[in-house]
C-alpha cells in the first residue's frame, strides 16, 4: 500500500493497485461521521463505438445505453438493492456523466456490510428481456423531465452546437427512441467490456480504518474471478475546429429568454500536469474576465444584460473541453456582443495584469480548501482527475506556479469565434 | 452541540469549536414576523446589503477584497419558518492555518461588522440606482419560478391549499410588494431589522471560544430587544372534499401534486412518529411509492412524499404521464391505506429508521447543516443532539405508525401538464 501525504493540506492519501487491475483509494478524514464510497468505471455515454470483450470488429451501440445499464445493475434477481442497502442504514446512489459511471454509498453505519453490497452489485450482472423492458417506461420519463427542464436544455443544446462529430453531443440517458432498441445483450456485451476491474477504481473517504478497510477489499476481489485484462479498444470521430452550429433558438414555456454562450476548447489531446495548467488557466481566465469582480460583470448587471442567474464555467476532460457562460435575459442580442467585445478586446490588447492572476489564485485556492470539507467534492472530482492523470492534490501547487504566460496560452485554446456558438431559449412567439 | 452565550437580551451567540473542517462558518440570522409585504422588503434589503457598503461601495470592490481573503464566501439569503421571516448573512472563510498568511479571520469579521453597521447610505437612504437594480432583480427571481415546472407545480399547491397563508407565502414576497420599495422604506426596514428583530450568531471552526466571544462581543454591539416569540400553531383545517385543480402550460410531462393535511407539526409530540410515517411512505429509494409506482408499474422516474412539518402538510410528488393521473392518485392512495392497515413490515420500519438516522448524520458532517439542523431543532430543545432524535425515532411502533397515517386526508390533486393531453 502506497502513502501520500498533503502536508499543507493535512490530509493523507492511501492507494493500491490489486492483482486484477483495480485501484482502490483511501482517505481517512477526521471529525467526520459518515463514511462515503465509491465504485467507478471508466465508462460514460462517450463511449458508444468500441471493440466488445472477445470480438474483434468495432461496434456502436444505442444511445443512452451507459445510463441504461446503471440503473439496470440495482435490479437482480432477488430484489432490488437499495432494499439491502436500506437495511443497512446506507444512502445509496449511482450516476452516469459522459466520461464515468459511479455506484456510491453513504453510511454512519455497517460500513463493511455496505461495501460488500457495494461490490458485490456492481460485479454481479443480471440482465433479462422481460427487466429490461420494464425499464424502458421508467426512463422514458427520467428523460422526459430532462425534455421540460430549460436550463438543462440550454446547457445540452449548447453543447450539441458546439460538437458536430464527438459523441458528447449525445444525450447522456438517450432519447425516448433511442433507449427503445437497447436488449439485454446489449447490456451485457457493454457490462463485459467496461466493468473489468482494470478499467475501475474504488474510493473511501471519511470514518474508516484504513488497513481494515484495504484488507477487506483485497479479500473481497480474491474471493472472486475475473478474466484477465484486456486494452480497451475505443474509437472516436474527428470533431473539427469550428462549432457545428452558430446559433440555435428553441422555444419553449418559459417567461424570459435564456442565453448561453458556448466555447469550445481547441486543445483537448493533453494529460496529467499539462491538463491540470490549463484546466485551471482556463477558469483563472474566466474569473478574470467574467467574473463578479470583472468589467464585464458590473457593466452588465448595471445594464440588466445579466441577473442573478448569471453563471460561468469550464468543463474539461480528455478529448473535450468547452467554456459556457449564461444568463437569464431580456437583451440576449446584447449580451451576445458584449461578451464577443470583452473576448476581442483581449485579443486586441492584453490587459490581464499579475496583480489580477494573483487575486484569483488566491481565490481559486481558497474554494479548493473549502471544497476539501465535503468528501463528496473530493471522492467524485479525485475520480475525474485520476481518470484524466491529474492529481486533485496537486490543485494550490499548480494554482502558486501559475504564470500569465499560462493564462495567454489557455485564452488561444478558447478565443476563435469560429468555435464558439449561441444557444437561446424563448418564450412561446405568440402566433397571429 | 452548540454552546449559547446570551450577548444581550434577545441576541444570542452559539458556537462550535471543531477540528473538523479546514474553514470557519457564520452566520447571523435575524428573525421577525412573517408577511408577504415584510418578506418582500428584507429580502431586497439583503440584497441591497450585499451589494455594497462604507468601505466598498462598489460591488466588484467588494468581491475584489473577499478574493485577495482567499475568496471567502459571503452571501446574504432570505427565508421562512412557520410564520418567521429569516434574513441571514452567511460568511465562510479559510482557517489561517492552512494558508501562508494570517489574519484572514480578523479581516472577515471586519467586513461582517461592515455589511451590518455602515451600509452604503447617502444622506440616510440607500443609493436609489442599487435599491431598483436589485428589485428588479428580485422581482425576476420570483418570475422564474414558472420556468421550472417542478417549482412551479409546488408553488401552486401550496396556494390552493393555504391561500394567504404561512405556508404559501413566497419569503420573497410577491411582485408588487417589492414594486413598491423605496429607498426611504427600505431604511425602516434595516432599521427596525436590526433594532427589533430576534438576532442569532453561529460559528463554527477551528476557533477558541473566549477571545471569540469576547470579539463578537465588542464588534457586534447590538442593543437589547425584547422578543414576544409567538410559536407557530396550525390552526384546524375544515375539510369538505378532496378538490383537483388541472393546469396547462407547453410541456411534456405531468407534474402531479398531491396534497394532504395533519394535525402533527413541528411542535407536536408526535412529530418524529410522523417522520417515520412519511419515510415509509415516500421518503426513501425503499419506501412503498418508489417500490410500487416507480419499480412495479414503471410509471415514474420521480415519485416521492414530502412532510412539511412546519405547517401540517404533506405531499407527494411525481413526474407522469399525464394520461395516467387517476391511476397514480388510485396507486398513491392504496400505499397510505396500506399503511393505516397496518400493511408494514418490520423491515420497512427498520430501514426507514436507519436511513433517517443516516441522514441527520450525514448532514451534521457539514458546517452549514449543523448550523441549519441545530437552529430548527433548538425549537424544541436547547440541548439538541442527533441521538436524541434517532433514540425517539427508533421507540416508534407499528401502531404509531398506523395512528399517523389515518391522521393524514386528503386536500388537493394538483396536475400541471402540456396542452394537448
Amino acid at each position: 500500500m502506497e502513502k501520500i501525504t498533503f502536508d499543507n493540506l493535512q490530509e493523507t492519501l492511501f492507494h493500491e493497485r490489486l492483482d486484477n487491475g483495480l485501484e482502490v483509494y483511501i482517505l481517512p478524514k477526521r471529525g467526520f461521521s459518515k463514511t462515503y464510497v465509491t465504485f467507478t468505471t471508466k465508462y460514460g455515454s462517450i463511449d458508444n463505438t468500441f471493440i466488445p470483450r472477445g470480438k474483434d470488429e468495432f461496434v456502436t451501440v444505442p444511445d443512452g445505453i451507459a445510463h441504461f445499464l446503471e440503473h439496470k445493475m440495482f435490479d437482480k434477481e432477488d430484489g432490488d438493492v437499495f432494499q439491502k442497502f436500506g437495511v443497512l442504514g446506507a444512502s445509496a446512489n449511482a450516476f452516469t456523466s459522459f466520461t464515468r459511471t459511479s455506484y456510491l454509498f453513504s453510511t454512519t453505519q455497517n460500513l463493511y456490510e455496505s461495501t460488500k453490497v457495494l461490490l458485490d452489485f456492481v460485479q454481479e450482472p443480471y440482465f433479462t428481456k422481460e427487466k429490461t423492458d420494464k425499464e424502458k417506461g421508467i426512463i422514458a420519463q427520467e428523460i422526459t423531465m430532462y425534455d421540460d427542464n430549460p436550463d438543462w436544455r440550454n446547457y445540452f443544446g449548447t453543447i450539441q452546437s458546439l460538437y458536430e462529430a464527438f459523441p458528447i453531443n449525445i444525450d447522456i440517458a438517450g432519447t425516448v427512441d433511442t433507449i427503445q432498441e437497447i436488449t439485454a445483450e446489449h447490456l451485457y456485451e457493454c457490462y463485459e467490456t467496461f466493468y473489468h476491474p482494470s478499467n475501475m477504481s474504488v474510493f473511501v473517504i471519511g470514518a474508516v480504518d484504513v488497513d481494515e478497510m484495504m484488507d477487506f477489499i483485497r479479500k473481497d476481489q480474491l474471493g472472486k474471478s475475473f478474466s484477465e485484462p484486456e486494452e480497451i479498444v475505443r474509437k472516436y470521430p474527428e470533431e473539427p475546429i469550428q462549432a457545428g452550429q452558430k446559433k440555435v433558438v428553441l422555444e419553449m414555456d418559459v417567461l424570459r429568454p435564456k442565453f448561453n454562450y458556448g466555447l469550445k476548447c481547441n486543445n483537448v489531446s493533453i494529460e496529467g500536469e499539462e491538463m491540470l495548467r490549463q484546466d485551471l488557466a482556463v477558469n483563472l481566465l474566466l474569473d478574470i474576465l467574467f467574473g463578479r469582480t470583472s468589467e464585464f460583470y458590473t457593466t452588465a448587471y448595471a445594464e440588466h444584460l445579466i441577473d442573478e442567474t448569471y453563471n460561468y464555467d469550464f468543463t474539461f476532460e480528455k478529448g473535450f473541453g468547452f467554456a459556457m457562460i449564461g444568463s437569464d435575459t431580456e437583451k440576449p442580442d446584447e449580451l451576445e456582443a458584449t461578451i464577443k467585445k470583452t473576448i476581442n478586446a483581449q485579443k486586441t490588447e492584453w490587459t490581464i495584469t499579475k496583480e489580477d492572476l494573483d487575486r484569483s489564485c488566491k481565490r481559486r485556492i481558497g474554494q479548493f480548501m473549502r471544497s476539501l470539507n465535503s468528501i463528496e467534492f473530493i471522492s467524485n472530482q479525485f475520480t475525474q482527475y485520476n481518470f484524466n492523470g491529474m492529481n486533485l492534490f496537486d490543485v494550490v501547487p499548480a494554482l502558486e506556479k501559475m504564470t500569465l504566460n499560462d493564462l495567454k496560452e489557455a485564452f488561444q485554446t478558447v478565443n476563435n469565434e469560429e468555435s464558439h456558438s449561441v444557444m437561446t431559449i424563448i418564450p412561446p412567439v405568440k402566433e397571429g | 452541540m452548540f454552546t449559547k452565550i446570551e450577548l444581550k437580551k434577545g441576541v444570542n451567540l452559539y458556537i462550535r469549536p471543531t477540528e473538523q473542517f479546514k474553514t470557519i462558518s457564520m452566520s447571523f440570522r435575524w428573525t421577525a414576523k412573517l408577511s408577504a409585504k415584510q418578506a418582500a422588503s428584507r429580502t431586497v434589503l439583503s440584497n441591497v446589503l450585499q451589494d455594497s457598503n462604507e468601505d466598498y461601495p462598489k460591488q466588484s470592490d467588494l468581491r475584489k477584497a473577499l478574493d485577495e481573503l482567499y475568496g471567502s464566501v459571503f452571501y446574504m439569503d432570505s427565508g421562512k419558518r412557520g410564520n418567521s421571516h429569516i434574513v441571514s448573512l452567511n460568511m465562510e472563510c479559510v482557517n489561517d492555518e492552512y494558508l501562508q498568511t494570517s489574519g484572514v479571520f480578523d479581516e472577515v469579521l471586519n467586513m461582517v461588522s461592515t455589511v451590518i453597521f455602515r451600509p452604503n447610505l447617502k444622506d440616510g437612504k440607500f443609493d436609489e440606482t442599487i435599491v431598483n437594480r436589485e428589485k428588479r432583480s428580485v422581482m425576476e427571481r420570483i418570475r422564474s419560478v414558472y420556468d421550472d415546472k417542478g417549482r412551479y407545480a409546488q408553488k401552486r399547491m401550496l396556494e390552493l391549499m393555504r391561500p394567504d397563508h404561512p405556508a404559501s407565502i413566497s419569503s420573497n414576497g410577491t411582485e408588487e410588494d417589492v414594486q413598491n420599495i423605496t429607498a426611504d422604506s427600505l431604511v425602516e426596514t434595516y432599521e427596525k431589522m436590526l433594532t427589533e428583530d430576534a438576532i442569532d450568531i453561529y460559528i463554527v471552526g477551528d476557533i477558541k471560544q473566549d477571545t471569540i466571544v469576547e470579539k463578537i462581543r465588542t464588534m457586534f454591539d447590538f442593543k437589547e430587544r425584547e422578543i414576544s416569540y409567538e410559536r407557530y400553531e396550525n390552526a384546524p383545517i375544515e375539510m369538505k372534499e378532496t378538490r383537483q385543480v388541472f393546469e396547462k402550460q407547453d410541456m411534456k410531462q405531468g407534474k402531479l401534486q398531491v396534497g394532504y393535511n395533519t394535525p402533527i407539526t413541528f411542535f407536536h409530540k408526535d412529530f418524529p412518529k410522523m417522520q417515520v410515517m412519511n419515510g415509509i411512505l415516500g421518503g426513501f429509494a425503499h419506501s412503498k411509492l418508489f417500490m410500487n409506482v416507480r419499480e412495479k408499474e414503471s410509471m415514474a422516474y420521480t415519485i416521492n412524499s414530502v412532510y412539511s412539518a412546519n405547517y401540517g402538510i404533506l405531499y407527494v410528488l411525481a413526474g407522469i404521464d399525464a394520461q395516467l393521473e387517476e391511476k397514480a392518485v388510485t396507486m398513491i392512495q392504496e400505499q397510505l391505506d396500506a399503511i393505516k392497515t397496518g400493511e408494514v413490515t418490520d423491515l420497512e420500519v427498520d430501514q426507514t429508521v436507519a436511513l433517517l438516522a443516516n441522514s441527520i448524520r450525514s448532514a451534521f458532517d457539514s458546517a452549514r447543516g449543523q448550523i441549519e439542523l441545530f437552529d430548527q431543532y433548538k425549537q424544541l430543545d436547547e440541548n439538541f443532539n442527533a441521538d436524541k432524535l434517532i433514540a425517539e425515532w427508533h421507540e416508534v411502533s407499528l401502531d404509531d405508525i398506523k395512528r399517523m397515517a389515518s391522521t393524514i386526508q386528503m386536500e388537493l390533486i394538483y396536475l400541471l401538464s402540456g396542452r394537448e393531453a
